[in-house]
């Protein structure tokens, strides 16, 4: 077992490794002051949870092509150990980021609002946002174990394949927020894409072996 | 690399003015106030500061609203948009500062004149008679805003100095194009060279200006040096910076975030808060530099609080078609 993936199979890693870029956003605060970071420090906060937050999602979407790829590769079973961590991780990233959005737009006055929340339904750059943070809300709360039991395997199964919608949605609401399309967006989600692409390539043509065997057990027709 | 030399156009920390010190003085009062006496002399000829001509600026009073708290210099010139050097607001003070040359730098005024020419841009201040400080508030259309000293000329001048024909009705500008020092350019971000243009009724109000500097020194690279447009009424997009180009033409230009997004971006691109972005409400704005971890935000004024003096240029104009 390589160092690297003891170290990825360790839930106290991942936890760092998850936790620490949410700190970040400090960084200009209090290691070296940045005044483009602060001429307005919440903007920057924002926009850094959100990233996170896409990030994350994208990453807990590559856990399951790269073990349908390479089912002996080590690496690629420490990360599937994390699954729901590190997409819970997503959800609460992108809860700050939208918490941050409230405070962004309306400070600390509660009577704004309503008037936050119209906007973001009437314009589909936010209201993007809003559908992937619902959905990755369900997805979190369905991760208890209790609601996996009471769903049932496939149902769950079905429910959570929303995630690659969120992906989707995260993506164009990420391009969305700048006046000219990010290429940061190409290199958090094109891999994802590719990954995809190669397990659904990699599924139709090598059938699963549990399958195999079973036609093979099937007496041939006469 | 651990240890950073700091960089030519790195202005020390001891530099930046605290809000309390600045009092919109001219400059050489406000040199002395940070204690930097003559030794100011030679700052205007510092790397990455062009176009020297006029300074020191004088006050201008009719454009000194004691209301408006200036933004501190540090955020004015570390946090804007200047796509040519990168399409982050933290890109374009290092990008421009690394061997983009604003000095000498030739203009052309060109077109339906009666006068045209090419002259250098210092050549062309002292034509202008000086540079006056004059502040105004500016809005992006990000939805931020700041409040900017800027110094220069007003715009009515070059106009009467280029003396138009009688068929010229719009005033065209074009920026530089440079595609070994502009990596924005080079990244090919958006349709270069960056191009913006006003009415003529509009180049020829009285707020349209020209600005050579901030804070009665002359402009940073990264801000548009040696010369750029102010409409202060107008988003910011349409303030075009290191201008090479002054034409005037009888059809209305096309603008070039209209090229790249016309349903979003229009030619006269007015502050307005009813009318919104597609993707975000235009009817309030962050305050740069608003201070605290939460910052400020304010409403955002009917173009951009200068409707008493621009909104009989628009009568009859429909704007929300006209964006």
């Amino acid at each position: 077992m390589s160092l690297l993936e003891k170290l990825l199979r360790s839930k106290a890693v991942v936890w760092t490794l998850i936790v620490l870029p949410g700190l970040w956003p400090a960084w200009p605060f209090f290691i070296r002051p940045d005044s483009s970071a602060l001429a307005d420090p919440l903007k920057f906060v924002l926009h850094h949870l959100g990233f996170v937050a896409c990030l994350l999602l994208a990453t807990v979407l590559t856990f399951s092509p790269l073990r349908v790829l390479f089912p002996k590769w080590g690496i690629a079973l420490a990360l599937n150990r994390h699954r729901r961590l590190v997409g819970v991780s997503a959800f609460v990233y992108g809860a700050l980021h939208f918490t941050t959005h409230l405070v962004y737009e309306g400070g600390t006055d509660v009577s704004t609002l309503p008037s936050i929340l119209r906007t973001a339904l009437e314009k589909p750059f936010q209201l993007t946002g809003l559908i992937t943070l619902t959905i990755l809300f369900v997805l979190a709360i369905t991760s208890l174990q209790v609601f996996v039991r009471w769903l049932g395997g496939r149902r769950w199964k079905n429910l959570h394949r929303l995630a690659y919608v969120a992906a989707a949605l995260a993506a164009y609401h990420q391009a969305a927020a700048r006046k000219i399309f990010p290429v940061q967006v190409l290199w958090i989600f094109v891999p994802l894409l590719l990954l995809e692409l190669a397990r659904i390539v990699r599924q139709r043509t090598h059938r699963p072996p549990q399958t195999r065997r079973a036609d093979a057990a099937m007496p041939a027709k006469p | 690399m651990l240890i950073r030399t700091p960089k030519a156009w790195e202005l020390p920390e001891s530099i930046v003015t605290p809000e309390r010190d600045y009092e919109l003085r001219p400059r050489r009062d406000f040199l002395k106030t940070l204690g930097l006496g003559l030794a100011g002399a030679a700052l205007g000829s510092r790397a990455g500061l062009a176009t020297t001509a006029g300074f020191p600026s004088k006050v201008n009073p009719d454009y000194r609203d004691p209301a408006l708290k200036p933004t501190p210099y540090e955020y004015i010139t570390s946090y804007n948009n200047f796509y040519e050097f990168g399409m982050d607001k933290a890109d374009p003070k290092p990008n421009a500062n690394k061997g983009w040359k604003t000095e000498p730098w030739t203009v052309e005024i060109a077109g339906l004149v009666n006068k045209p020419i090419k002259i250098e841009a210092n050549d062309l201040v002292e034509k202008m008679g000086g540079v006056e400080q004059r502040v105004y508030r500016f809005r992006c259309v990000e939805a931020w805003s700041m409040v900017i000293p800027w110094d220069g000329f007003p715009l009515a001048k070059l106009v009467a100095f280029a003396d138009p024909k009688p068929e010229a009705r719009f005033l065209r500008m074009t920026t530089f194009l440079d595609l070994k020092n502009a990596p924005g350019q080079r990244a090919g971000n958006l349709e270069y060279p960056y191009v913006e243009g006003l009415r003529l009724d509009e180049a020829n109000h009285e707020l349209a200006f020209i600005a050579t500097g901030i804070y009665g020194r002359a402009i940073p690279n990264q801000n548009g040096a040696p010369l750029r447009l102010v409409t202060p009424w107008k988003y910011g997009f349409k303030c075009v910076k290191s201008i090479v180009k002054f034409e005037f033409v009888a059809r209305q230009p096309r603008n070039t975030w209209n090229i790249m997004a016309a349903n979003e971006y229009g030619f006269y691109a007015n502050v307005n808060p009813n009318v919104d972005h597609p993707r975000w409400s235009q009817a309030s704005e962050r305050v740069i530099g608003g201070g605290g971890v939460l910052g400020s935000r304010q409403k955002t004024l009917l173009f951009n609080g200068y409707e008493k003096q621009v909104a009989g240029l628009y009568q009859g104009l429909d704007l929300k078609r006209n964006y």
